[in-house]
């Protein structure tokens, strides 16, 4: 990129609150619309991991949400309307990967679209946790630690509980269901 | 068809190896939502859930070219004339700083001072009380257009632009390691401000903020 497209972007208005930035028609004002995007890749894609659990989906379903808001949206836009734009079309993304898993509506959870991202190591993630475990009796509690913050396998699960791996697997089962119906019914 | 341990398990196993599950039809809504759970479970454990330098490169690539594409396209005549990017409040006017600073990088000119001066007709804007603020451990703050983070010696108190000097994103301070780590492409920085990260060259120090104590309150120059 030629360096004298990025001089004088920095321009502070008198009142020291808008930042006029050059026309999207000309090549640096896509790049800014360009780095605008960029800036909330991270977060999109923590909210999203948040909720699929995995590196291939949330890679997958965070270049569709950027793909569908980009040809989706004006390019004279804020930030922050750029910003609950993405969560929007992020919240619909994970709706529709859901029905494929169940085909009807469920909804997203929770979600407060105009929250800014602070991208973090997921802190939101872990907070929500906390408070969902803290509500769950202690054995679902238990076998929730190990498995997924503590990366045990079953059987690594089996031996510090003192279960067979067929038990552990039975508490499992009944600790998600169980917190997954509470998450439904708090939010 | 009934969900069942083993088959839960199995979803719960690709989570904990980072795999794509199974797209396995679920026989009800408490199905998806033990496996909703699970997901969010898995992104709590410790270091998960952060993209790939990889992913990250790949997705700057595709946004470039999709924004392209966009304002190639004819747009309807009700659209104002003047499409111009307004970026507004105190996020807008951190990516200008950063800006500002990528610009000297770009340019070759020196790298930023530590005494740069980064608001001009700016106020003094109180925004911790130094009693709030640990020894040595840096406390993030937002004033106005400036995020910055502010860390006590003794009696002295020092600010540090929390904007990072790499592509604009907003620094994070890890205590477990107790540096600045940028959330977009891994750079890090000591506390002092240092880059300690090295990329293609060698990203410029954190730029310093103007700081003062007035009453007990730590007050940053900002706009």
């Amino acid at each position: 990129m030629p360096e004298d497209h990025r001089t004088g972007t920095a321009a502070f208005a008198s009142s020291g609150t808008v930042v006029a930035l050059p026309q999207a028609d000309t090549a640096q004002g896509q790049d800014h619309l360009t780095w605008a995007y960029q800036t909330h890749v991270t977060a999109i894609y923590q909210y999203i991991y948040g909720r699929v659990g995995n590196r291939p989906d949330a890679e997958d379903l965070t270049a569709q949400v950027f793909m569908k808001a980009i040809s989706g949206m004006r390019s004279d836009v804020s930030v922050p309307e750029l910003r609950s734009w993405l969560y929007r079309v992020a919240q619909t993304t994970l709706a529709d990967h859901w029905r494929e898993y169940y085909a009807e509506d469920t909804g997203e959870l929770d979600d407060d679209v105009t929250r800014p991202p602070a991208p973090r190591e997921n802190p939101e993630a872990v907070l929500r946790v906390d408070s969902l475990l803290a509500t769950l009796p202690e054995s679902y509690r238990r076998v929730l630690e190990l498995r997924f913050l503590r990366g045990y396998s079953v059987r690594e699960t089996a031996q510090e509980l003192n279960l067979s791996e067929t038990n552990v697997k039975v508490l499992q089962f009944r600790a998600l269901n169980r917190a997954g119906r509470d998450r439904w019914r708090t939010t | 068809m009934n969900d069942d341990p083993e088959q839960l398990d199995q979803h719960v196993e690709d989570l904990l190896q980072d795999r794509r599950p199974e797209r396995t039809p679920l026989p009800d809504a408490a199905a998806l939502r033990a496996r909703q759970t699970a997901a969010m479970l898995r992104a709590a454990k410790p270091g998960a859930g952060l993209p790939s330098k990889e992913f990250l490169e790949r997705m700057q690539g595709s946004i470039h070219e999709w924004v392209g594409e966009q304002s190639a396209r004819p747009q309807p005549a009700a659209r104002p004339s003047r499409r111009s990017l307004l970026l507004t409040g105190a996020a807008g006017i951190a990516a200008g700083l950063a800006a500002a600073v990528g610009i000297d990088r770009l340019s070759k000119s020196p790298a930023p001072t530590a005494n740069q001066q980064l608001v001009e007709n700016g106020s003094w804007k109180a925004v911790k009380a130094v009693a709030e603020l640990p020894e040595a451990t840096p406390v993030a703050f937002r004033a106005g257009a400036i995020e910055g983070f502010l860390i006590r010696h003794g009696q002295e108190v020092k600010g540090l632009s929390a904007v990072c000097t790499h592509m604009g994103c907003i620094l994070n301070y890890s205590k477990f390691r107790d540096q600045f780590e940028c959330p977009c492409h891994g750079a890090t920085f000591k506390k002092n401000g240092q880059a300690t990260d090295q990329y293609d060259t060698p990203l410029p120090t954190l730029p310093s903020l103007e700081v003062r104590i007035q009453h007990g309150q730590v007050e940053v120059y900002t706009v």
